[in-house]
């Protein structure tokens, strides 16, 4: 990404600039016309008449971003804070923390969202790689790209209509999982409601959903590999696999650490909606996970301290996660997750 | 690739990569195709059908034109497609003047305002405080809540601004030379140069608006003001067979009482991927295009 160095580089000049406290001091890039306006008056003057129908442009935005996004910082203080109905909030310092980490609900939640997000890492994530690896073998474009357009289609289902689907065909009685299984001589099982099944099914909903449409992202990265690279390998006689164990795979070996990182990244976001949606009395104990949690103890049970405590601690936690990540990742790859 | 002939091991090596695909790909239809099956049957038949079938047996649009009159799907449907067009207006024109003016090196505090954009992307501070900020700003029970809690994405704008800053900075010098002021500079020059990467941001927050459902259950108190996507939770995934054929609908339809839950979830399900389905050729089109392929999903 050059681009994004490029700007990261004027950016950092901004430190150059005199002034610091003026306007100026945040401009990256071009430097100010000092000659002609000498004056700081005059310079904010000039910024001002020259900028103000971006700011006006911005408004809208800048104005969302802090109601709805900064505000929701402030309101998190309801953490620290006991909720009374009449008069002020009482503040009650770390007592809803302590309370957390004081509950093994807590550290079960916790767990299992540890659980499910290196599950799904550990079975989802090469998926699209494998995928993309198949996409490119394949001669005919055609049947490429009509396969490609099937794949990419559930990325865009909401998690209300897989649920649906996946309990539809995991049902016991007539789910197509079920009815093969059944052809084959196998007993019928309840996938949606066993308790040593559950997990599984987010993993491979997980895969249903995402596998085909990631693929895009490698797929994107094998096209932009140099074609002279594989007709040189033709030249020696290198067979499908050598050329791509020794070209393709890597020239995608950026995209896969950019995305691997990122992923970690976003350990703590086990999925919520899929939880959520494919939850049960069941077996929510094998699946609940930090956010579900937060929604159950908040939304449905009104503990709103407690729950808004539960939140904070994913937030910062994946916060730290994130920006580890982001720079890992700028370190390793030379990219970051922005 | 090579168009030398291939050996009976590259014929074999292709066979089984093929069949592979083919096999990713009847694995994400067969569902679908299913629950058409299903939707589409004799209601008589649907109990005892296979869950490999896909083609429906006998024929029925029974369960279609039941879905159709049926008040809370009909209620639901109103609602999501407004709310989708609403937000999507909002969302696209006030995340394509944010990006614009952001994507102006010289913009004074650009490197700040970015860096607030990102942190909202590192840092959320959960469900329940943006639940206080909509009850303390009186937006809770209001279409306005679910319109505007995400009306900038912020990896979408980030996504528009690298593409504005791909815009010829001439471009804009001989606008500014002929007059132009900024707010025609943007409607003139820079839309019109922008048209592939704003269709994408428009069908990716169309699709963002229509499968919402979380914050429509958490905002709202009033059944009616339910999109189709929660309806379609409380019927499949919540299982309120009460709510599914509500008494007013059975009444008013003679074949209701045959009709089953397996086919009504199945309809729904359907129904409510339908606007998916119609605008995923459009979704193919520009998404792949390879010019945001680049950037993160």
């Amino acid at each position: 990404m050059t681009r994004h160095d490029r700007e990261d580089r004027s950016s950092s000049t901004a430190g150059n600039v005199p002034n610091p406290d003026l306007l100026t001091a945040e401009i990256a890039g071009d430097s100010w016309p000092e000659e002609e306006f000498d004056s700081r008056g005059a310079r904010l003057r000039d910024g001002v008449r020259e900028w103000w129908p971006y700011y006006l442009m911005l408004a809208p935005g800048l104005i969302y971003f802090a109601l709805f996004h900064y505000l929701p910082v402030w309101e998190a203080k309801l953490a620290f804070e006991d909720l009374r109905i009449i008069g002020p909030n009482l503040w009650v310092g770390l007592k809803h923390f302590a309370q957390l980490f004081a509950s093994p609900a807590f550290f079960e939640v916790l767990a299992n969202t540890l659980i499910i997000s290196a599950m799904k890492i550990a079975f989802v994530f090469p998926l699209p790689i494998l995928l993309a690896l198949l996409l490119n073998e394949v001669r005919s474009g055609r049947f490429r790209r009509g396969v490609q357009s099937v794949i990419y289609l559930p990325h865009f289902l909401s998690w209300v209509v897989i649920a649906g689907i996946f309990i539809a065909a995991l049902s016991p009685g007539d789910g197509v999982i079920n009815d093969l299984r059944d052809m084959v001589g196998l007993e019928r099982r309840s996938f949606m409601t066993e308790s040593g099944s559950i997990r599984w099914v987010l993993v491979w909903s997980e895969a249903w959903r995402s596998a085909g449409w990631d693929s895009l992202l490698y797929f994107a990265a094998i096209m932009s590999i140099d074609p002279a690279l594989y007709e040189a390998a033709e030249m020696d006689g290198a067979s499908r696999w050598q050329k791509m164990r020794y070209i393709t795979l890597p020239g995608i070996v950026p995209t896969i650490a950019t995305l691997f990182i990122l992923n970690v990244g976003l350990f703590l976001n086990a999925g919520f909606d899929q939880v959520f949606n494919l939850s049960n009395d069941a077996i929510r104990d094998k699946i609940d996970i930090i956010d579900t949690y937060v929604y159950r103890l908040g939304i449905t049970g009104g503990q709103f301290s407690l729950a808004t405590a539960a939140g904070l601690f994913k937030g910062v936690v994946g916060m730290t996660l994130m920006l580890g990540a982001h720079f890992l990742s700028k370190r390793l790859t030379g990219r970051g997750v922005w | 690739m090579a168009t030398r002939n291939r050996t009976p091991l590259e014929r074999v090596e292709e066979a089984i990569i093929l069949s592979v695909l083919l096999a990713i790909v009847v694995v994400t239809v067969q569902p679908i195709l299913n629950l058409l099956a299903i939707s589409l049957s004799d209601p008589a038949r649907v109990p005892g059908m296979s869950g490999m079938a896909i083609l429906p047996e006998g024929f029925s649009v029974d369960i279609w034109t039941l879905l159709a009159n049926h008040p809370a799907v009909q209620r639901g449907l109103m609602n999501s497609v407004f709310i989708t067009a609403v937000g999507t207006v909002l969302n696209v024109s006030c995340t394509a003047l944010m990006a614009w003016a952001l994507s102006r090196r010289r913009l004074p505090f650009r490197r700040t305002l970015f860096v607030l954009i990102l942190a909202t992307i590192v840092f959320e501070p959960g469900i329940i405080p943006d639940y206080f900020v909509m009850r303390r700003l009186g937006l809770l029970d209001s279409y306005s809540a679910v319109i505007i809690y995400k009306m900038v994405n912020a990896w979408y704008l980030i996504i528009l601004i690298r593409f504005f800053e791909e815009v010829p900075e001439e471009l804009i010098e001989a606008a500014t030379l002929d007059g132009a002021n900024a707010f025609q500079i943007f409607w003139r020059v820079v839309v019109p140069l922008a048209k592939p990467a704003l269709a994408t941001i428009t069908l990716f927050y169309v699709v963002y608006h229509w499968n919402e459902f979380l914050r429509p259950m958490i905002y709202f108190n009033d059944q009616d003001m339910w999109p189709l996507q929660v309806v379609l939770r409380q019927f499949v995934v919540v299982g309120d067979k009460a709510a599914i054929v509500g008494l007013q609908a059975m009444n008013s339809y003679e074949g209701a009482s045959q009709i089953d839950f397996k086919a009504f979830r199945a309809g729904m399900i359907l129904f409510t991927i339908l606007p998916v389905l119609a605008i995923y050729p459009l979704i193919l089109r520009y998404f792949t295009k390879g010019t945001m392929s680049g950037a993160l999903k």
